[in-house]
Order: C-alpha cells, then structure tokens, then sequence
C-alpha cells in the first residue's frame, strides 16, 4: 500500500510547532518519549515500547559451520522484519528501501562494532560455532525504529544465555538448561542508537522524532554509543546538508541520551534477574524513565474536552479494575493511552521508585499535599463515575426510538455541564501543579 | 574475411579554430557578487552571489547570465524543428519522444487530418488515431509551446511536417545542431536532410514530386535506388565523423563534410584515421568560405 | 591482519604514503557518447565506471513521479572480478543496495532536481577494481558524470575515506588499511559551503576524536575536490575549443 501523504496543513502545522520549539506531544526538543523495557518469559526475548513504537526481539543460537575465513569466530546474524502489523505502509516480503537501511545500520551498530565477543563462540575451531541471530520484529511504528530496534536488539543479546557445551574427543554436547545452567554472552559494550531529525535544512534538530515528524523531516542522523563516550557508527541519511557544529553537537547530545538508556536497560535487566532469582513468575519487569519536569508542564496547557473524556474512560476502567486503591498519585494528566503498559501496572517496582529518588527532594514536601489532592480528586472519580453510570443509562434508554429527542436533550445538556466541570477540575488541578514545581 | 586491427592511440583532437578566451565555468564557481544581473539557466544564487551550477560557457545578454553546458538535452523553445518518435497513443493526444527531460505531447487538434485544415475533430477521429501514427512511428513537427514544467507541446500543421517515411534517423548530441531559419535541406547530392533542434538528424531520398498528400500522413514505399542509398548511408557516416569531432552541423557543413569524403569508401569513413582527414579538410574548407 | 603495522615510527603507511596524502586520481570524463554523461575515475587502484542518463520521462513505475523534482535513480555494482575473490552478485545484496541508497541521497543533496519537475535521472556507477573507499571513488566519478550530462548541481560532491590510527587521522584509506580493522569514516562534502551531503562511520571511537577526524576528512575531500576541478576545467577546454564558432 502506497503511503498515504500528509495534508498540506498539517505539515504546515508541525513545521510550525518545530518551529516554536513545541512538539505534538508536549516533549521538548531533545526528550525521549517514555521507554518501557519488558522481558518474555524465556531468555532473550525482549520488548521495547518507545512512545507507541513497539519493537520485539528475539535471540536465537543454533550451533552451525563457521565462515571458511573466520574459523575461530562465532556469526552473528541480525534481521529486522518490518511487517504489515506495524503499519500499512511495509509489505511483506519484500526488501524495501527502508529495510534495508535499517538492517545495514543495526549491523553496522552492534557487528562493526564488536561489541560481542564472537570467538567466544567457538566450539570446535573451524567446525562448529554458535550462530547467535537476532530478530527484530515491528510491532508498532510511531517514528523511530532505528532506536527501539537497537535498544531492544542489544537488552535481547544481554539477556539470551546459550546452552552449554562440552567437548570430549570429537563428541560435542549440549546441555538442556536443567542439567547446567545456560551462558550469558560475553558483551563489550553496549552501542545504542540515538536519532536526530532535522528541518528545514537543518536549522531545527528534534531528538527521538514520532512518526508525524519523520514524514516532514528533511533528514535524519543516527549516532550510535555506548557509555564510554565511544561512537560506534555514524549515518546521515536524507538529502540533507550537515554542517560540522551539527554533528559534533548532536554526537555531545547523543553521548548524554545513550549514558541514560544504558542505566535504564541494565536497571531492566537487573529487575529480570531478581525477578527469576525469587521463582516469581519472570517476565514482564518494567521500567519506566523517571518523571520529567518538562512532562509535568503539559499541565500549564488547557486541558482540550477530548482529553477530558479520555481521562474520563480511563478513570471508568481504572474503576473497574479496582486498582484504584494501587495508584496513590496521578502524575499528570497525559494518559497512558489504553492497551498498552496494562500488564504489570498494578504492581509499581521498587527499582522504579529508586529512580525517582533525585526527585523526592522536590517532590518530598509537596507530596502530602498532593495527596491529600489526589484523595479528593478520588472522590471527584467516584463521583464522576456514578454521574456516567447514570449517563449510561440513560443511551439505553434512548434507545428506543420514540422518546429519543425527548432524552436527547437533556442528555447533551448533562454531557456539555460536565465537560465544563471537569475541565474546570482540570484546571483546578493544574495550578496545584505548578504550585509542585516551584 | 579481412579484419581492419589498430592498436589503441591517442588522438590529438583536430582543431583549426583559434579558440580565442571564453569564459568557462564549473559548478559552484561564482560569477559574479553583483547583484545587478539577472539569474539565467544553469546559475543559482547562493548568498547573493550568482553561482554556476553547470560546466559550460558563460553567456550574457544584457542583464542576463546564463551557463550553456556542453552537452544537454534538449531544451525546446516555440518554433523549434524536432524529429521524434511516438511513444504512446493516448486520449486526443500522443506522446514523442524528442530527446527531452519530458516525453512531448501531440494534441490531435494540432495535427492536420487530410479532407482540409478546418476540419473538425470528432469523435471517430480519436479513435482512429492509431490508423494516423502508431507506437514506433517517426515524425517530424514544430514546437508550438512549452507547459510550465518544460514538456513541449508540438503541432504537425505545415505540409512539411507529418509522419517520415523511409529514410535514416541519426541521433545526436542537441547542442550540436546550428540554429537557423531553415531546418529541412535538399542537399545537391540527391538527398535530403531534416535537422532536428533536439539532435535528431532525419536523412531520406529527394522525393520526386513535391506535391504531397495534405498532412503528410501518407507515407512512399516505393523501392529507393541503390544509388540514393548509398548517399544516405554516406552523409549518415559523415554527421557521425563530425558529431565525433564535435563539429557543428548545418547544410553548409555536411555538405564540405560530403564532397571532402568522397574519395573514400562509405564504409571507411568511420576509421579513426579517415574520419580525422575528412574534418579536417571539412574545416578547412568552412574557414576558406568564411574568410 | 594483526600486528601489520598502518602507520611506521616515521610516519609513512603501508603504502608509503603519509598520514594525509591521497592516493593518485586520474579521470576522464564522456567517456560513452550513447550516455548522457559518463566518466572514468582511478583512486590508487580502485576503479569505478560513472554513467548518467537523463532527466528523461519516468520509466517503469509511474507511480514514482514526483511533482515538484526529478527522481533520482541510482545503481551501484561492483564487476565480478573487481575483488579478490570472485563475486558471485555484482548487485542486489544488501551491501550494494545500501550503497545504492547512499549514492541517491548523496546526489539528492546536491542536484537541483527541483529544476526537473515529473522527470527521472538514472545514475549507474560500476566499480572495476576494488581498492577500498569504494563509496568516495563512486561519488567523485558520479560527479564528474553529472557535470558531464550537465545536469545543474550546487557544487562539486567530493568523497573520502578517512581512518584513524594511533592518534593520527589517515586520509584515503585502501583496502588493506579498511580490512585492517581501522575505524573508518567515510564522508561526502560540497566543499565550497562545507556542507556534508553524507556522513558515514564504522566502528569505534572515541567522541573527542571526532571532531580531528571529520576536520580531516574534510580536508581530504578539498583535495580531491581540487583534482576533479582540474579535470573538468581541462575536459571543458578541450571540447570548447573543438566547437568555437
């Protein structure tokens, strides 16, 4: 399927917005959107949530012939597979331009800048190597994949562990998990991929672009590190014309960007590995970056009626869920958008609160308050609640046909009362808001 | 069968002319920092200087710059000569191939239908557009306009032009063909020549009786003669050797270029060491006439 | 290939060329007469076969017509014989669909194509012999085709390979220096803005190094820029002289 192409209109509007330094999604111009890392219940199986980006990777290790030029060196095979799942625009099966760049840039990301230590992998020297493949799966694409891709492709390999082997004369076994414990690879360093997009030739940079903003960028730049400040690869693509203040300012931008994704998946990993270690039912740890500031300022922002009415769902099913009682703060009013992070919600890490920490400082003195916010905000919810179970009663009845406008009326009257009261509740808790920050 | 061998060598280009100081340019050097001229073809301006962005020649009228290139395609302006090929047949139009950046388009109401120039066009006239010209089918015509994004728009309303017969098409480099008021020769060596402004050289017999069907759309078959042949196929090797010395081409030039041949086979001329001697005596004999 | 030494206590590289010299380029350009330009370049011993067609009508898909600029089309191979080994594809594997990639957009940047609305510009590229810094000899003959055709374009696009090693940044690097595992960069610059069209770079290194080995490759490129300056001016002497009116 052809790409459908953006209105005139909205490309004007985003170019615009960039222009005023303002994003669609209320980040400034060089945050990340939220990274959420989970595991699957084997090893090396990893996802990776960037904003609604969604990526899946997978290691695999299957013991083949070495390369007749490597003989004492392990193969590592990435793939990334752009299917139709993640949007309508990436066919099947066939080699696209965009594919291909992001395959050539992930290998040039982790294989060129071996990070793994393939001899490692030899078994038998010129017979048997381990080949460790990694697949990367789209599932989502919200702009940016090349990042997802590589944070996921690099926690995945972190987390794979091979089986092990012995050798003994010529007979090479392979150990079942359950009779030796499987092997971590050995992992130098860690290479992630950090983003840039620019317009308008260059004179605006955003980091981490969405998908809105990848279809008016002029260009876009890609610089992997790892926490050493190392530059493993560098790729410009996109007519775009650089200067060199641009890349050695972005590469300063990317070394701060990677340092923070690096804690970020070795904190995941390190939930996983204390998960599996007390038996509990692994898989599925999660992290969340900690609140930003600048995520805290979308409050300032009046509140439009469509995110009233979302809130408003999402407090009905927060309802029914009964997990009220869990939440104890509402961050702000950017809602997570429904299906997706709903598994593991419920039960906040501990970790993730340790990240929070720089923050307490701040938040320490406000956060009775705020408490004592959020525990009339509840009772607004509850309040709310009943006002839309009754409202829900209400279409039912106006089901039937007859007495329809005589319902009718009434009701938007109701629904247009309580659009203003909650968005007067918006307001109301958007300078308690403020009153936090300061 | 004896083979004709030669060793590779280097060939010093032969040139007469006394080629006096142009102002020659390349892509990026600035023309000029003043902000008086005009920005023609092949410039650019970058921080209010006038920048080349083709390699070629300056050229300045008036307040004008341009940069001609060397070697181009072509670039039709109205009343252009052109000899193109069909390409496609579509609703009420055809499309030509004439060595530009777009395939041009033939409007069927720019084409003379035979039964009268003011006839109107109806519909059976569209769908036996095919029986009028077809895929692959060679036709000389005018510009008659340029669209905004420089396809060509052409018309065939002049007995002289319309669908070409037998004959030879010879494609070469449009910056190569002098302009000049008449296009269409009738050589005194028994053949006749179209010039196309796009590059597109057209070589057929003198047709005999000057009175042709209206349109043109009635092609001869009739056998040409051995000897009409042979000129052909002669002035078909001559603009060949002159495109390869990259000599300019009209009437005049070929014709030197024909007479100077003569004493070679038609097949030789085309030898690197044959085509030199014939040039060079085909501009020797353009200086003399200028002098 | 360890323990080969890239760079001697004098300072001289394995080829005896020293840090920052470039190895020999020779060019030609019109080298075909059916193309619409097309140009030979040797870098040391790589070679590589620059032909451009266009901007002619959209061939193929229509569907790729854009409205406001040409379409450029680029293809990279490399000749079965151009390596060590004998390759088996000369085009269509991921590496020469990359470069293909890369070529495209280093010539989006700098080809006027917005002055060719509807149309499409072809250029192939074929490499002969393969010496290492097989993506710059590619845009600096691809250039010298460009110009060829006279297709506009802002400036010259000039590319090179830089390494770096010991400290010490090596410009033009070859094939035994790039497979001796030698973090590379490879960069394409419109010399006169400085302005880089493409910025490439493979394995690791440091970020303060960075900025020594751009300032080199840049510095590099305006060598070889200089080079194909000369060749066209010279090729443009010539042939203006043979048409004097």
């Amino acid at each position: 399927m052809k790409e459908t192409p953006l209105s005139n209109c909205e490309r004007d509007f985003l170019l615009k917005a960039i222009e005023e330094k303002k994003r669609l999604d209320g980040r400034q111009t060089y945050d990340y959107r939220k990274i959420k890392i989970k595991f699957g219940t084997d090893y090396g199986c990893c996802f990776v949530d960037l904003g609604l980006t969604r990526v899946m990777a997978q290691v695999s290790g299957e013991l083949v012939a070495p390369k007749e030029s490597r003989p004492n060196e392990g193969i590592m095979f990435f793939n990334i597979e752009l299917s139709p799942m993640a949007a309508p625009t990436f066919e099947q099966g066939r080699q696209s331009e965009l594919s291909v760049k992001l395959n050539r840039q992930l290998e040039r990301c982790l294989r060129n800048s071996k990070c793994i230590d393939t001899e490692s992998l030899c078994v038998v020297s010129g017979e048997k190597v381990w080949q460790i493949r990694v697949d990367v799966h789209m599932l989502n694409h919200d702009g940016n994949l090349m990042d997802a891709a590589s944070i996921a492709a690099i926690t995945a390999l972190c987390h794979f562990r091979r089986p092990d082997v012995s050798i003994q004369g010529d007979e090479v076994t392979v150990y079942s998990p359950e009779e030796r414990d499987p092997i971590p690879l050995s992992i130098y360093h860690m290479p992630i991929s950090v983003s840039f997009s620019f317009f308008q030739q260059g004179t605006y940079l955003l980091v981490d672009p969405c998908e809105r903003e990848e279809r008016v960028m002029d260009g876009l730049l890609m610089i992997a590190m790892n926490k050493h400040r190392e530059i493993c690869s560098i790729q410009s693509s996109g007519g775009i014309m650089l200067l060199k203040e641009q890349v050695m300012r972005c590469s300063k931008i990317a070394s701060v960007k990677v340092s923070e994704i690096t804690e970020l998946v070795v904190k995941a990993l390190e939930n996983d590995k204390k998960a599996r270690k007390a038996g509990e039912k692994c898989g599925f740890a999660e992290s969340l970056p900690q609140e930003r500031i600048t995520a805290l300022k979308v409050g300032k922002t009046p509140v439009e009626v469509m995110d009233v009415t979302e809130q408003a769902n999402d407090i009905v099913q927060k309802a029914e869920s009964c997990s009220l009682t869990v939440h104890t703060r509402v961050p702000s009013p950017l809602v997570p958008v429904p299906g997706v992070g709903q598994v593991g919600q419920g039960q906040q890490t501990t970790w993730g609160l340790e990240e929070e920490e720089e923050e307490e400082e701040e938040e320490e003195e406000v956060d009775e308050e705020e408490e004592s916010d959020n525990s009339s905000e509840q009772d607004k919810k509850v309040t709310k609640m009943e006002e839309e179970d009754s409202r829900g009663d209400v279409v039912e009845i106006s089901d039937s046909e007859e007495e329809e406008v005589v319902i009718l009326h009434p009701e938007t009257a109701d629904k247009a009362l309580k659009n203003t009261g909650s968005s007067f509740h918006q307001k109301g808790a958007a300078p308690s808001k403020q009153k936090r920050k300061k | 069968m004896a083979a004709d061998m030669r060793l590779p060598t280097i060939r010093k280009p032969v040139s007469l002319c006394s080629g006096e100081r142009k102002d020659l340019v390349v892509p990026g050097d600035v023309i000029t920092s003043d902000t008086g001229f005009m920005r023609g073809h092949g410039t650019y301006v970058d921080e209010d200087k006038l920048t080349a962005s083709v390699a070629g020649e300056v050229q300045r009228v008036d307040k004008l710059i341009c940069v001609r290139p060397l070697k181009t395609r072509f670039n039709g302006e109205v009343g252009d000569v052109v000899v193109g090929r069909i390409t496609e047949v579509q609703q009420k139009r055809w499309k030509v191939e004439t060595n530009s950046r777009l395939d041009s388009v033939l409007l069927l109401s720019s084409v003379n239908l035979p039964g009268g120039e003011l006839r109107r066009r109806s519909a059976e006239d569209e769908l036996t557009m095919r029986q009028y010209l077809l895929e692959g089918d060679l036709i000389s015509a005018e510009v008659q306009s340029v669209f905004s994004d420089g396809a060509l728009s052409l018309h065939t309303r002049s007995l002289k032009y319309g669908k070409l017969g037998q004959g030879v098409l010879v494609q070469l480099s449009p910056s190569l063909i002098k302009r000049q008021k008449t296009h269409f020769h009738n050589l005194p060596c028994g053949a006749s020549i179209i010039l196309g402004n796009n590059g597109f050289v057209w070589l057929y017999a003198t047709p005999s009786n000057e009175e042709e069907e209206a349109g043109g759309f009635y092609t001869s078959l009739e056998p040409v003669s051995l000897s009409d042949r042979e000129v052909i196929s002669r002035l078909r090797n001559c603009l060949l050797a002159l495109a390869a010395h990259k000599v300019l081409l009209y009437d005049t030039s070929v014709l030197y270029c024909y007479e100077s041949s003569l004493q070679h086979q038609v097949k030789d001329i085309l030898k690197p060491e044959v085509m030199e001697e014939i040039v060079m005596l085909t501009q020797q004999k353009l200086l003399e006439q200028e002098g | 290939m360890a323990g080969l030494e890239l760079l001697s206590d004098q300072g001289y590289r394995l080829d005896g060329r020293k840090a920052t010299e470039l190895r020999k380029v020779q060019a030609r350009m019109g080298v075909f007469a059916q193309a619409d330009g097309s140009a030979y370049l040797e870098q040391g011993n790589t070679k590589a076969l620059a032909v451009v067609y266009g901007p002619h009508e959209m061939r193929g898909s229509r569907s790729r017509t854009l409205h406001d600029r040409a379409v450029i089309n680029c293809q990279y191979s490399m000749a079965t014989f151009s390596t060590a080994e004998r390759k088996r594809r000369p085009h269509g594997d991921r590496k020469s669909t990359e470069m293909s990639l890369h070529l495209k957009q280093t010539f989006e940047a700098a080809v006027m194509t917005q002055l060719y609305p509807r149309s499409q510009i072809d250029i192939y590229v074929k490499i002969l012999q393969s010496d290492g810094g097989n993506y710059s000899v590619c845009v600096n003959a691809a250039t010298l085709a460009v110009i060829d055709a006279g297709i506009p374009m802002r400036d010259y696009v000039c590319a090179c390979t830089v390494g770096f090693v010991d400290e010490t940044p090596l410009a033009d690097l070859c094939y035994a220096e790039e497979s001796g595992g030698v973090s590379s960069l490879a960069l394409a610059l419109l010399p006169r803005g400085g302005q880089i069209a493409l910025l490439q770079m493979d394995a690791r290194l440091h970020q303060d190094h960075l900025e020594t080995l751009i300032e080199a490759a840049m510095t590099a490129c305006k060598g070889v820029s200089k080079v194909l300056d000369q060749v066209v001016r010279q090729h443009l002497e010539e042939v203006s002289m043979l048409t004097g009116e």
